[in-house]
């Protein structure tokens, strides 16, 4: 039942490492009567390890799908599945509807050279080229002419904001401008599908809000499908418009960031959000109900349902009546009442 | 030079029972091996005077595998000597081409593209370096000889970076074969220099060619094993993004992976430089070329030391040469400019035009003729004026060091040496004090220690070389078990059993004794140097150097200055051994003590240590892995020179090795090689199997 507008559409993906893991994957699911869990239980048994569980996700068009989790949680390990980095033991993925699992080397390469980026933690620069020819190596590999690779490579560069450093070697940059080069050449073939795991993890925090900003102001206007991994949450709940965690190799939720903050799905998850200031990530939208019948409201503070909860607490703090809530097309969406965003901010902070 | 990290050496096999726990009844491991050692080995003192199988194996049992494996390769040969000889006349033209390059040009001409090069890759100090010492070279008169061995380093070098590099290349590639070729390329580094000659001689008879290919054979290797290491170090990240960029297998290696491991291929290019030399050069023995390596030995056999020495200093030269412009070339330093590389070449070209009217043919320089002559009669006058001390110290060390060491306390204790002669009564009450030193120690918890003195005292009364063969397996065994589990224990004995069974266990013994003898110092001046230099940043200023200098000569020289104070003889041998054996122990003794976290000092220092119990505490256990490590590769430098040092006399399997290629007998010099590589490898394995058990421990 995959989603009609899915980029990536994964079912029931296992990674497991060990020898002769595919005949135990299916040997401990025969045992177990198809119970994941118990079967992951059973494999770790044997001395195998599953880091990744009978995942199943969408990834829609256009969209920015964060993992998240600690670590070792299995975040790398499903991205490198997807990308088939790794070969999966088990599952079936699809890309724009194309079974990748099966796909043959020739025609994976040929996805890897059309359809897909991806940047690295480390950032996988090549160490004895140069930032344009580093930037043009997908290029090269799709044989495109070498003056091509280059005003391209120049026009990414561009892009991410490294005009002018065109020629340097990968060891005389910052690591901000290194991960800038990783960016502009996943972007060089212009693909559809970015992968990015834990892209910024390895930079230092002011470095890091940066290139979240540009991040955000390229996806904008390039509309790329995502798969973005990081373990830090506030990043997460930034980026994202939707967010798996993760946990042992199991997606533990799926979710909007407002349903993240909002619902979480156990302890695990509570736990991520616990110092978040949630009032600043969850939207009225998420809290806000439509009553059969509407109470009396005698105020209208003008409330958006976009609105983050701090700013729609901020001006309907003194007030002990629910306020009617304003849908995007200026028709009432819904109505809140004041204290359910301060209890919502109450009940996360204890 | 050596890069420590990368230093090939080999892979160790962990075993899972720990050396330190406590066993069932209160014995470690470590005590119960011991214990068995102490018990078999009095077992065979007590019995050996009654049953003569334990002290020498029984000749009825004697393999004759030397011959098996003399006939098997002779019917080999015929088999594969056809192509042999066609692949040695296909080499003639490449050797003829070099040679006719080299010897051929005019000496100005050669002398100038060096300089040029060594301008161009290091400016002013490596010019003046291909300068002065080509300069020298073209005056000691041994332009020529120095040629020929060039010739032959010209066409083995490109030839050894091939071969390795497709080998390194195909075990990265092929991981059903990864195993296998680096077990192979860890038996190649222990097998002797000289053992490769004999068969080569037989298959593609004899000519230069013989020394070209045990030089491709001897210098592959550590080309194979750089590319190998250096494409497994390449960052995961890099080799995926050239996945996820779309690049074809072949791609991805050719465009991304070896150009970014190409630091680590370089530091192989140089390794397998400076193997080639060496080769090349150790392959004049086989005679008969005039190439420099001869000019040394015939000189050295003339006893002309002077002219030897001279000869060694150009052989010197080249390596130092071949060294530093090569490593020059990995660094990618910047490149000095093109018109100075210019000028010298056309400044070279303008000389050689007018070479043949102005100036004396190559083979007519002799400026160091006299210097010879003042050299020998130096050396002559300085040996009558000091032989005394010379002979003293040889005569010490051999009698109170070598020989007990040798054959035993009981044989060597004479009147005529140590003033008294060792009686039955002696040994008793030296073995009662052992014993109970023994006791004692095992009571204070020192269980191992104690048996360990005892087992040392058994050794030293009856000498190496007459230590009964069943304790050397027990023994051997025993270690093997504690290192690295059941698996190596097998190893050990199955491989010294081997030896043992086909006759080859006295020579072997003598070769472990020499060793032995010679590591023991190595460990204790070069630990102590080691320790040194780890404590004054000055004294490592000083040893440095040196250190590098002695890692670049080739073997082959260490014996002449050796040869010119102390003779032929076994003393010459242990000493040229030790020269050489002791560096490794030096630098990764300075290596380990200043490689300590400084996390750990500083928390020891925060706890209040004082510098002492810092080094005791925290430096000493930490390096404990590294200076295996050294103490490793010092055996293996050990063995590799015993082997040459068979040219200035020596009993053991070093010597069979040379006399078997004197013969052409393949079968001995075969069986006694892998004879020499059973007692290398077995060390590096034991040695191996404790450093991977403390690092283990230490949580490294
Ligand atoms: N090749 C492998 N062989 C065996 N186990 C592996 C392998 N690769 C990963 N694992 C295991 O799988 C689990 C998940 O690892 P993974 O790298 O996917 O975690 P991660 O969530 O990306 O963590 P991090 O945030 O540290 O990058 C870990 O327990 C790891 O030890
Ligand atoms: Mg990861």
């Amino acid at each position: 039942m995959s989603h009609p507008h899915a980029a990536i559409s994964c079912r029931g993906i296992w990674q497991v490492y060990g020898a002769d893991a595919p005949q135990q994957l299916k040997r401990a699911l025969a045992e177990t009567g198809n119970d994941s869990r118990a079967a992951a239980a059973l494999l770790r048994e044997r001395g195998l390890v599953p880091a990744v569980q009978d995942v199943s996700f969408d990834v829609l068009e256009g969209e920015v799908f964060v993992i998240m989790g600690l670590s070792g949680s299995g975040k790398s390990t499903l991205i490198r599945t997807i990308s088939r980095l790794a070969e999966g033991t088990a599952g079936s993925i699809l890309i724009h509807g194309e079974d990748i699992l099966t796909a043959s080397k020739q025609r994976l390469i040929e996805l890897r050279r059309n359809k897909l980026g991806m940047v690295f933690q480390h950032f996988g620069l090549f160490p004895h080229m140069t930032v344009a020819e580093n930037v043009g190596f997908p290029l090269k590999m799709q044989g495109m002419s070498r003056t091509d690779r280059r005003a391209r490579a120049l026009e990414m560069l561009d892009l991410v904001g490294l005009s002018g450093r065109e020629d340097a070697f990968p060891r005389e940059l910052s690591g901000g401008q290194r991960q800038r080069v990783g960016i502009a050449r996943a972007l060089a073939v212009n693909p559809d599908l970015l992968f990015l795991d834990e892209p910024y993890s390895a930079l230092d925090p002011l470095i890091r809000r940066q290139l979240q900003d540009e991040f955000l102001k390229i996806q904008a206007g390039l509309q790329k499908t995502s798969v973005f991994i990081t373990h830090d949450i506030t990043e997460a709940l930034k980026l994202a418009d939707r967010i798996a965690i993760m946990r042992d190799g199991v997606v533990v939720q799926i979710g909007t960031p407002d349903e993240i903050i909002v619902n979480p799905a156990n302890d695990y998850v509570r736990e991520f959000t616990r110092d978040v200031p949630k009032g600043r990530y969850s939207h009225v939208s998420s809290m806000m109900n439509m009553p059969e019948t509407l109470p009396a409201m005698p105020d209208d503070p003008k409330i958006g349902e976009d609105m983050t909860v701090d700013d729609a607490l901020a001006s309907c703090m003194a007030l002990y009546q629910p306020v009617p809530v304003w849908g995007r097309d200026g028709r009432m969406a819904g109505i809140v009442h004041p204290s359910q965003l301060a209890d919502a901010l109450q009940v996360e902070r204890t | 030079m050596t890069d420590i990290s990368a230093s090939g050496s080999v892979a160790a096999t962990g075993g899972k029972d720990g050396t330190g726990r406590t066993g069932m009844n209160g014995m470690t491991p470590g005590v119960r091996i011991a214990f068995l050692c102490v018990l078999v080995g009095a077992i065979c003192l007590a019995l050996s005077p009654y049953q003569a199988w334990i002290r020498t194996w029984p000749a009825a049992l004697t393999l004759p595998a030397t011959e098996w494996i003399g006939a098997g390769l002779t019917t080999l040969f015929e088999f594969l000597k056809p192509a042999a000889r066609s692949l040695a006349r296909l080499l003639e033209y490449p050797m003829a081409g070099a040679n006719r390059l080299l010897v051929g040009s005019p000496y100005a001409l050669t002398i100038g593209v060096f300089t040029a090069l060594g301008w161009h890759i290091g400016g002013i100090r490596m010019a003046a370096l291909a300068l002065a010492g080509l300069g020298f070279v073209l005056a000691s008169g041994y332009w020529i000889a120095s040629m020929n061995t060039l010739g032959l380093v010209f066409v083995s070098v490109p030839l050894a970076l091939i071969v390795g590099g497709l080998i390194g290349v195909l075990a990265h590639e092929i991981c059903s074969l990864r195993r296998a070729i680096e077990t192979v390329l860890d038996i190649m580094q222990t097998v002797p220099t000289f053992a490769y000659l004999t068969p080569l001689l037989l298959l593609f008879g004899f000519g230069p060619v013989v020394g070209l290919i045990a030089s491709v054979i001897y210098a592959a290797p550590p080309m194979a094993r750089n590319v190998l290491l250096g494409l497994k170090r390449v960052e995961p990240d890099i080799r995926e993004a050239a996945i996820m960029n779309g690049a074809t297998r072949s791609q991805q290696l050719l465009l991304v992976e070896i150009p970014s491991a190409g630091r680590q291929i370089m530091v192989g290019v140089n390794q397998t430089i400076m193997a080639a030399l060496s080769m090349v050069i150790i392959a004049a023995v086989i005679g008969g070329f005039n190439d420099i390596g001869w000019e040394v030995l015939l000189t050295m056999r003339k006893a002309a030391f002077g002219q030897s020495l001279i000869a060694g200093v150009v052989i010197v030269i080249f390596a130092i040469l071949a060294d530093r412009m090569s490593s020059a070339l990995a660094r990618d330093g910047k490149r000095h400019s093109w018109k100075v590389t210019a000028s010298i070449l056309l400044a070279a070209v303008v000389i050689a035009l007018f070479q043949n009217s102005a100036l004396p043919a190559a083979q007519d320089f002799a400026a160091f003729k006299s210097a010879a002559a003042v050299i020998d009669r130096s050396l002559g006058a300085f040996i009558a004026a000091n032989g005394v001390i010379l002979d003293g110290v040889k005569n010490g060390t051999m009698f109170f060091v070598l020989l007990p060491l040798r054959i035993g306390l009981e044989k060597a204790v004479l009147p005529f040496t140590w003033g008294f002669q060792w009686t039955t009564g002696i040994s008793i009450a030296v073995f009662s004090i052992a014993t109970v030193a023994a006791i004692v120690l095992a009571l204070r918890n020192h269980a191992v220690a104690g048996l360990s003195l005892l087992i040392a005292t058994g050794i030293l009364v009856t000498g190496i070389t007459n230590l009964p063969w069943p304790f050397v397996l027990v023994a051997l065994g025993g270690l093997g078990w504690l290192a690295g589990g059941t698996k190596l224990s097998v190893f050990a004995v199955s491989m010294t059993g081997a030896i043992l069974s086909i006759g080859l266990w006295e020579p072997a013994l003598l070769s472990i004794y020499l060793c032995t003898a010679s590591v023991l110092i190595c460990v204790a001046v070069g630990g102590a140097i080691g320790a040194g230099c780890a404590v004054s940043e000055n004294a490592w200023r000083v040893m440095r150097p040196v250190c590098d200098f002695l890692q670049t000569i080739p073997l082959f020289v260490f014996l002449i200055p050796v040869l010119m104070f102390f003779q032929i003889g076994e003393f010459s041998a242990f000493l040229a051994i030790c020269a050489y054996a002791i560096v490794p122990m030096i630098r990764y003794t300075h290596h380990g003590l200043t490689s300590t976290p400084d996390e750990l000092i500083e928390a020891a220092v925060a706890s209040g240590a004082s510098e002492w119990q810092v080094m005791r505490e925290v430096r000493i256990p930490y390096s404990a892995p590294t200076i295996l490590l050294g103490l490793n590769q010092t055996i293996l430098y050990a063995f590799s020179m015993l082997v040459i040092a068979a040219l200035i006399g020596t009993t053991d399997l070093g010597q069979q090795i040379y006399l078997a290629l004197g013969q052409g007998d393949v079968g001995l010099g075969v069986a006694a090689g892998a004879s020499m590589a059973i007692l290398a490898l077995v060390a590096d394995r034991l040695i191996q199997g404790f450093a991977a058990r403390q690092r283990h421990a230490l949580g490294l």
